[in-house]
């Protein structure tokens, strides 16, 4: 049985690795998507790639190689110790670092960037224009989708209790519940995560502001699908456990590994529709003329950096001298934190039990 | 239903968002109970300071334009219930009268601005 978890875990690790490559070339390309008179999103001068730009894109190109940096020796102990679902955490960690990696390798390539930018273009606009029109979560949901979770994460919740109670003696209650109620956990972060998708707003600037609200909508549509698909996969695991643990040990084996070949599947399609969608929001951003906001808060003079504190600014993340920083005085980072910090605390309860 | 800001406009940005959002009442955008955002979301969907906006709505709340409900945000007010003396209302157009005035303009070049933007408002209004 752990013979073919192990397998999968490989699988899913190498899989993760042909993922990687295809973004490393579309991450690669970004910086000239727009063209040679472009470095992301900042409109440098016609000698910027035979001169100082060469030295600043393959500096870029070098970070884009930290995670996989960090991911070979860390692989190759998994491999020696033989613990192989230690991977699957590995790709969970590597997940999170490269995208931490490139937003902060994006933000530092453009501010080496900028002084070799054309004068005209680093000027601010002058007007920008803020979105006032309503939008609710429940706007951007499909009930027939919400009832279907909700239907089916019931319907698991009772076959578990029902399997529970049937014999409570022999039963561990965190073995029992202990996998669906984290996976609910994570439900309920997405649940949030949807919720300040749909209520973040930016200014745009107001020459083009229809092609920028455009773009903006899709982009969100896109991160409430992403969001959508995996709240239905977290919903698929909580249903798939109480099968998991009524099976009988002849049919375990076959069961299990037909349930992680779909996974596999899954991810594969899954890999592919993203790619796609993305090349089709990039041409709708395409279609924008990236410029400089004004900064109206000041926040190119704060020079804390990863983190700050400042109350009178209520975003999220202030973009200061040496970066964006993530503002302690906002709301969501206490909540970001209290949610991290329930979940590292479920584990600990979990573990303990164990 | 978008509410501008203009670094190169000479009125400050407080004023900016309570004009902007008086606008938008005006043209029938925001319609009488309509939720407007709370002062700290609008102040970091905009990038500006928490008093920027407090200010404009204490100024909107002045006007009667929005009701302040602790705990539950603003709301745009309804139009019948402000009750401002006709002084008061007529000040705000002999201001801008006076300006257009003072720019050098005729009077009939003046009423069919006035008629133009009145009927603007007034095209989107209910």
């Amino acid at each position: 049985m752990l013979t073919h978890i192990n397998q999968y875990a490989v699988m899913f690790y190498i899989l993760f690795w042909v993922i990687r490559i295809n973004g490393c070339i579309r991450r690669g390309r970004q910086p000239l998507l727009r063209g040679k008179e472009w470095f992301f999103n900042v409109h440098v001068q016609p000698d910027f790639y035979t001169g100082e730009g060469r030295k600043i894109l393959h500096r870029y190109w070098m970070r884009m190689l930290i995670p996989i940096a960090v991911d070979i020796p860390l692989a190759i102990a998994i491999f020696w110790s033989g613990r192989l679902l230690l991977l699957n955490w590995l790709i969970l960690g590597l997940c999170a670092l490269i995208h931490i990696n490139h937003s902060y390798s994006v933000d530092l390539a453009e501010r080496q960037a900028r002084p070799f930018a054309v004068p005209e273009a680093e000027q601010p606009v002058a007007s920008v224009a803020l979105s006032l029109t309503p939008r609710r979560l429940r706007d951007y949901s499909n009930p027939r989708f919400e009832r279907v979770l909700a239907i089916s994460t019931v319907l698991a919740l009772a076959w578990l209790v029902r399997y529970y109670f049937a014999a409570p003696a022999h039963h561990n209650l965190r073995m029992v519940f202990g996998a669906p109620v984290i996976l609910l956990y994570l439900q309920l972060g997405l649940l949030w995560v949807k919720r300040v998708v749909v209520a973040w707003r930016t200014p745009v600037p107001q020459e083009q502001a229809s092609e920028h609200l455009e773009a903006r909508e899709e982009t969100r549509k896109h991160y409430l699908l992403v969001c959508d698909v995996h709240r239905a996969a977290a919903t698929a695991g909580v249903l798939f456990w109480p099968i998991e643990l009524s099976l009988s040990p002849a049919s375990f084996d076959s069961v299990i590994t037909a349930w992680l070949a779909f996974w596999l599947v899954f991810t594969i399609a899954g890999t592919v529709w993203l790619e796609i969608r993305r090349k089709q929001l990039v041409k709708i951003a395409l279609r924008t003329r990236p410029v400089k906001l004004p900064d109206l808060l000041r926040q190119s003079e704060i020079a804390r950096w990863p983190v700050c504190y400042q109350p009178s600014a209520p975003m999220l993340m202030l973009k200061g001298a040496h970066g964006y920083s993530l503002n302690l005085a906002n709301t969501l980072t206490y909540l970001g934190a209290a949610y991290m910090a329930g979940l590292v605390a479920l584990f600990a309860l979990l573990r303990m039990g164990r | 239903m978008l509410l501008t800001i203009d670094t190169n406009d000479p009125r400050p940005i407080y004023q900016q968002v309570a004009d902007g959002i008086k606008e938008l009442i005006a043209r029938g955008k925001l319609a009488e109970g309509a939720s407007l955002p709370p002062v700290r979301q609008l102040a970091a969907d905009l990038g500006v300071n928490l008093n920027t906006i407090a200010t404009a709505y204490h100024e909107l709340q002045k006007d009667g334009l929005i009701v302040v409900k602790h705990g539950s945000g603003s709301v745009v007010a309804s139009l019948t219930s402000t009750e401002r003396s006709h002084d008061e209302l007529v000040r705000p157009l002999r201001t801008a009268l006076t300006e257009l005035v003072l720019a050098g303009l005729s009077s009939s070049k003046i009423l069919s601005m006035v008629v133009r933007e009145l009927s603007t408002v007034g095209k989107e209004s209910k």
